[in-house]
This record gives C-alpha cells, structure tokens and sequence, in this order.
C-alpha cells in the first residue's frame, strides 16, 4: 500500500483513459501508465504500436480524443504554462527550423522559451561541443545528415533544462558514434534526478539503457515495470517482448527454401 | 540492345500511367495540358504553313527552332523530378553497359507530350521553308535530326548536372523557377511588341546566325535546299549530324561518371573549422526577448527559404509593377499605389503554414495567449520592416510619375489603413484556417486543403476590404464634400492610426485562438 502511494507521489508522468482515433483507425486504446520520476524510460513497441501517438499527446502536441495526462503533477491541457516550461520534446517524423544553422536554431529555441540571450549562448556552446556539433554549428539543419539533426534536436529540446524529457526514436538512423554521444548526454542527464522518456523498437538498446520499460502494442499496454520485471523468465528482453506482441512462432523462412548462396538462378 | 530499349521505353510508359493513376487531377492535368499542347502546336502548325512564301519565313522558322532548343535544353534544370528515367544514379545497380543504356534512354526520351509537341512545331518549321521534292526529303532527315537533338540536349545538360539537381541547392533553385519563367514571359511578350511594330525584317541578322547553330541548323539546311544551295545545306545537315554526335558524347561520358564514381554530395566535405562568425548585425538591430527573437527568424527565412522568398519577390514585384507601369502607359490611377500593401499584407496569411511542421518549435513555446500574442507580433513586425518603407516607397514614386502630389497623404493613409487590416486578418486566418504548404514542387498547398486555404486567403481579403471600409468611406467623402480639399492631409494620420489600431485588435482576436488550438493548427501544418 504505502509502496503504491510512494509511486503515485513520484510519478513524472500520469496518464489515465487515454484515447486516439484516427477515422477508422483507432491508434490509441485506452491507456493508463505511470512513469516513475528520475529513471531511464523506455517505450517499446512494433512499428504502428502508437508510441509517436501517446507521446505527441502526452508533450502536448496532439489533442486526445479521450483521458487525461499529468507532468509533474500538472494537467498538460489545464495548466500548459506549468508543463511547457517542465518538459523538453525530440519528436520523430516532423520538421527544424532547417534554414536555420545550428547555432541559430538552438539560440531561436532559448531564446523563444524567455531564456536571457547569454544564457543562451553559453548553453548552446556547451551543448554543440559535447554534442560534436562545434564544427557544422553555422551550417543550415537542412544540410545535416540524421545523426546531426537529432543531436541538434537534443541539444533543442535539453536548452531550458527541462525535468521530465521525452525523445521519439532518438537513435533511428544514427550511426554508432552519434549514438554513443546521445547516451552519454541522457545517461548524465537521468544521472542528476532527472526523468527520459524514449520509444524504440530496438529491444537491445532499450536493455542497455533503461530501468524500467513500458511495452505497447496495438495501442495498449502490454506490460509495465522495472526491465527485470517485464524481462521475467526470458533471458532477454526481445525473447519477452515478442512473446508479448503475439509475434513468436512465426517462421517465416520455410517457404524460401531456394534463397541461399552458391546458385545464382 | 533492343531488348534494352523496349525496357526503358516500356518502363517510361508505366512511370507515366501510374503517375496519372495515382490521382484524378493529375489524370485531369496530364488530359488538359496534352489538349492545350496539341492545339497550341496545331495552331503553331497552321501559322507556320500560313507563313510559307513569305520572305521572312525562314526567319521565323530558325528563331522557332532555335526556341525550341533552349526550350529543351533549361527544362531539366527547372523540372528535375519531371522524368524519373533522366536521373541514371536510379540505374546505378543494375549490370548495364553505358552505350546500349544511352540508345535506350535517348529512345525512352522521345515518349510524352513534350516531344511530340517539338515534333509537331518542327514539322511546321520544315514545311513553312521548303519547296520541291529534294526539299522535303531533306525534311524528314532535318527533322528527326532537330527532334534528336533537342532530346540529347535535355539529357546532356540534366546527366551533367544529375548532382546539382538532387542536391538542396538544385531544389532550391526548382522553386524559383516559376519567377524566371515569369519574367522570361515579360521579356517574350516585349520582344514581340517590338517586332510587331518593327516588322518581321528585325528577324534577319538573328536569323544569320541561327541558321549555322543546331538545331536550326537542320531546318536551316532545308530552307538552303529550297533555294538550291546543296553545298551550304551539307554543312547544316553535317553541322547537326555533329552537335548530335557531340551531345551523346558528353552525355554518355557524364553517365559513366555518375555511374562508377561516388557521390559525392555523401562524402564529408572538409570541416570548415570552428572558426567564430560574427553574430550578423540583424540580431543586434531588433529588440530583445520574444519580439526580436520571432522577428529575426521571419527576416531570415524570407532571405534563405525558397518558398518565402519565391512568395516574397512575386508579391514585391506585383505591388511594384501594377502601379508604376499603369502610370508609365498613362492608364494609372494613384490609388492603384494600395496595391503594394495589399500585396505584401498577403504575406501575414498562413503564417504557421509557412513554418510547416517545424511549427511544433513554436507550440511547445506557447502555453499562454500571451505568448501567442508575442508571436503573432513577432511575425506582424517582421513583415512591417519591408512592408512599410515598401508601400510608403511605391506609393510616392507612383505619386511622382503622377505628378499628383496633392492626393498623396490620403493614399499614404489608405495603404497603411489597408496594410493593418491585411495584418489583422492575415492573423486570425492563420490561427482560424491553418493549411500546409509542401516544401518540395510547385505546389502551394497540400492536396485536400485547397477549399482551406482559399478561404483563408479570399475570406481574408474581402474580410480586409470590409475593415477598411470607414477610411474608404471617409476618403470618398473628403473628395466628393465642397471644402473637403483642404482636409485631405488629415487622412494620413487617421489612415496610419486607424491601421496601427486595426492591427492590434487583430492580434488580440487571434492570440487566444492560436494558444488554444496549437494541437489543431500544427495537425493542418504538417499534412503533405
């Protein structure tokens, strides 16, 4: 009882009932989730889950059709002026500022949020020489590569020092060294109490990084908990999430018995 | 060899059936512009056999050719996505020899509505010049030569810049393609003027030249037939064959290239360094917080995004070239001087549409009416920074063509009356009816919002034209009243005042709809 109370108090993010529809589409089914504050959080799920869905209407971006999320304690539709200012967002799939450079863009995003400018300034150095960015600052994000742009948007979303953190697919299409970077920075972000919030479908990373884990499939939560605790008996998260996912068993393989080296017919 | 080309030709023909299956419009599109192109070359056609005997026909027939030519040749740096089958990087895997792949592709090219508009003009162009038989079937071979070389020009210049056109810059420049065109229009329809004035004769000396120049050249050598000169037309028939030669030359050369070496646009280029750039001076100029932070933005983004800019130079262009030139051909009337603030008022519509999906930035920095309101006034400003000494600049000039310099204070004050209303509810349409506008083509919006934004944009004007209308009204009333002429100073400040407070009560209106709808909005924004 008093463990459960504990949880309640320090969850980071609240979310009750929540629902998306998208014409026939229902994309969200009814999700309740508390996220522990000041871990390392990973969402997992297929691809089509809803993982981008549930985290643009937790941060904000998209309006539920039904339920109720809380940051920090604050309602993200009632109070915005509490959470806006609580949460950074690395979203997946929409657009920089790209005719902006680097260094541009990150003084806009200070800047906008009512940071005074040489704070901006100052943070935005700091964050482009740990981020491995000094070089390409005053080139325009639209000639970055994927890798660049999603450090740039880290470095974004990290600029007002948020609490609560929350990044869709930070790692999709970044090369090992970039992610290498990416890590460390979250690692030392989550390392001073602070809370991520990050989707993957790449259960390998998700097990080397976080300490607790959410997975979601079809638009609901299939498990919560501590990786141990959804790992259970598997040896591996992937063996326990695609039993999960219903995906087991399926071998696709018998039917391509002609597919292999040696003929080249 | 042939099994090759009947590949690519048959491959040419599905890229462009399932292009036209893809959507209705674009079937409708691909339909009008073949009937539009067909009748245009048919009447080309008559005009050209209309032609034949006069002493100026070859004149016309070169020029016609040689337009044709340029036509082809600036096409692919315009419409790179035209043609999927011009990029050959797309081929790169597959084990083919780059001689076969040239026949193919140059074959492949000859399939599609440009090509048998060239081949329609040209045949115009050939039977407006020649005269007997030895003529005519000099004809057909200058013919399919013009036609094969205006092809091989298309695909020598777009494989020769095949990298500029995949690049951003190359894309950048598709965008402003339509302002060349434009403009280029403008220059056609001056020239025409002129030799309509002046008489075919000022065709002659161009016409000197262009008969040794491929691909007129060609239809240059049939006209030399006609006249009996078989020697000169020799040289033309041969100066063609070669220009041909030549093209497929470079052409395949360039494919090799592209196809064995890496791209280059991958490689890292050298680190510029970490070199310290000085913060430009634009920052420094504008006031500080969220005011100059929204304003330096916009400013930039009219400099270096091309569809800003592109909507930027077109409406600076209008709101400068309908006043001055009705008043240069006499026709003007100082009032058409409110053009200039009408047209750069349109640039506060769909102000979020225009930051596209990166509008989520904004979003997540709004969590109040008040913000909202910063950022509309961010944006307001941004605009009134060129848009006022604009408009003042224009409208004097207007003036002094004129000459009527006593009506300008109460123009001064309509323009500005106008601009504060096109300010006010370019604000609320953008909050109101957001739509998207595709960063990639031509295309100004994304498919399913054109009722959107039309009205956003119409709705808008007439709603413009209806805030304005007490300072219209109050104008009418000065001029028609007996001592109304000596008042008509006072329409400045009542017109800039009555405008600044137009302007503000628009972005009071639509503050707090944009704060409350920034989910709905970035939604709209992002489609396409």
């Amino acid at each position: 009882m008093t463990d459960a109370a504990v949880v309640e108090t320090a969850a980071a993010v609240r979310v009750r009932g929540l629902w998306k529809r998208f014409g026939q589409q229902v994309a969200v089914a009814g999700i309740d989730l508390d996220l522990p504050a000041g871990k390392f959080i990973g969402l997992v799920g297929p691809n089509g889950a809803g993982k981008t869905t549930t985290l643009s209407m937790v941060t904000g971006l998209l309006r539920p059709d039904q339920g109720s999320v809380e940051v920090v304690g604050h309602d993200v539709w009632r109070d915005p002026v509490a959470v806006k200012a609580r949460i950074g967002v690395l979203p997946e799939g929409l657009r920089l500022f790209e005719r902006l450079s680097g260094r541009e863009l990150l003084g806009y995003c200070g800047r906008l949020r009512g940071l005074p400018g040489a704070e901006v300034d100052k943070r935005a150095t700091q964050l482009l020489e740990v981020l491995d960015l000094a070089g390409a600052q005053h080139k325009l994000v639209v000639d970055y590569s994927t890798g660049m742009r999603k450090k740039i948007g880290l470095a974004a979303a990290l600029l007002h020092n948020p609490e609560v953190l929350f990044l869709d697919e930070p790692f999709e299409g970044v090369d090992p060294v970039s992610a290498q970077i990416i890590r460390g920075v979250l690692e030392r972000y989550t390392a001073s109490g602070a809370t991520v919030v990050f989707s993957s479908h790449v259960m390998e990373l998700v097990e080397s990084l976080c300490d607790w884990v959410a997975v979601l499939a079809a638009g609901r939560i299939r498990a919560t908990g501590t990786l141990a605790e959804v790992r259970g008996d598997h040896p591996t998260l992937q063996g326990a999430f695609l039993e999960l996912v219903g995906a087991r068993g399926r071998d696709a393989a018998s039917n391509l018995d002609w597919l292999g080296g040696g003929a080249a017919r | 060899m042939t099994g090759l080309t009947s590949t690519v030709v048959r491959l040419k023909l599905s890229l462009l059936r399932n292009g036209l299956r893809q959507s209705g419009g674009r079937r409708a599109a691909f339909v009008a512009s073949a009937v539009v192109a067909l009748l245009f070359a048919a009447l080309q056609l008559l005009g050209l056999l209309a032609l034949r005997g006069h002493a100026h026909a070859d004149a016309v027939a070169l020029l016609g050719t040689a337009v044709l030519g340029l036509g082809w040749a600036v096409m692919p740096l315009f419409f790179p996505s035209g043609d999927e089958t011009l990029d050959p990087t797309r081929l790169v895997m597959l084990p083919l020899r780059p001689r076969p792949l040239v026949g193919a592709l140059l074959a492949a090219s000859l399939v599609g509505i440009g090509p048998l508009f060239t081949l329609l003009l040209l045949a115009g162009c050939v039977l407006s010049v020649a005269h007997g038989a030895a003529a005519y079937v000099t004809g057909v071979v200058a013919l399919a030569l013009a036609l094969l070389v205006c092809v091989a020009l298309a695909r020598a210049v777009a494989t020769a810049n095949v990298r500029l056109l995949t690049s951003r810059k190359g894309r950048d420049l598709a965008v402003l393609s339509g302002l060349v065109i434009a403009v280029g229009a403008q220059l056609v329809n001056f020239g025409a003027q002129r030799l309509g004035s002046a008489g075919l004769g000022q065709l002659a000396p161009v016409a000197d030249v262009l008969r040794w120049l491929p691909p007129a050249s060609a239809v240059g050598a049939v006209h030399s037939v006609s006249e009996g000169s078989y020697g000169t037309a020799t040289a033309q028939l041969l100066l063609s064959v070669a220009a041909l030669a030549l093209l497929v030359g470079g052409w395949a050369g360039s494919l090799t290239r592209l196809m064995t070496y890496p791209d280059g646009s991958t490689v890292q280029a050298a680190d510029p360094g970490t070199r310290e750039r000085p913060s430009s001076g634009l920052g420094r100029l504008l006031p500080t917080g969220r005011t100059g932070t929204v304003m330096e933005r916009s400013l930039r983004y009219i400099w270096r995004d091309p569809k800003t800019k592109a909507a930027w130079v077109t409406s600076l262009a209008i709101g400068l070239i309908v006043p001055v030139f009705n008043a240069l051909q006499g026709t003007g009337s100082i009032y058409f001087a409110c053009f200039a603030a009408g047209m750069l008022g349109i640039q506060m519509y769909n102000q979020f549409g225009q930051d596209t999906s990166a509008f989520w930035l904004v979003a997540t920095a709004i969590s109040s009416p008040r913000d909202a309101y910063a950022e509309l006034r961010g944006r307001a400003l941004a605009l009134l920074v060129i848009t006022l000494p604009y408009a003042t600049l224009v409208t004097v000039l207007t003036t002094a063509m004129l000459g009527d310099w006593a009506r300008l204070p109460e123009v001064l004050g309509l323009s500005f009356a106008l601009l504060g209303a096109m300010l006010a509810t370019g604000a609320w349409t953008s909050a109101r009816f957001p739509y998207s506008i595709p960063q990639e083509g031509h295309k100004n919006v994304a498919p399913g919002q054109a009722g959107l934004a039309w009205i956003s944009i119409f709705g808008g004007m007439v709603a413009a034209a209806l805030v304005c209308a007490p300072v219209i009204a109050l104008t009418i009333w000065v001029n028609v009243s007996a001592d109304g002429d000596a008042w008509t100073w006072l329409l400045l400040p009542v017109g800039a005042v009555y405008g600044a407070v137009v302007t503000g009560t628009g972005l009071r209106l639509a503050a707090p709809r944009t704060a409350r709808y920034l989910p709905e909005i970035l939604t709209a924004v992002s489609k396409g």
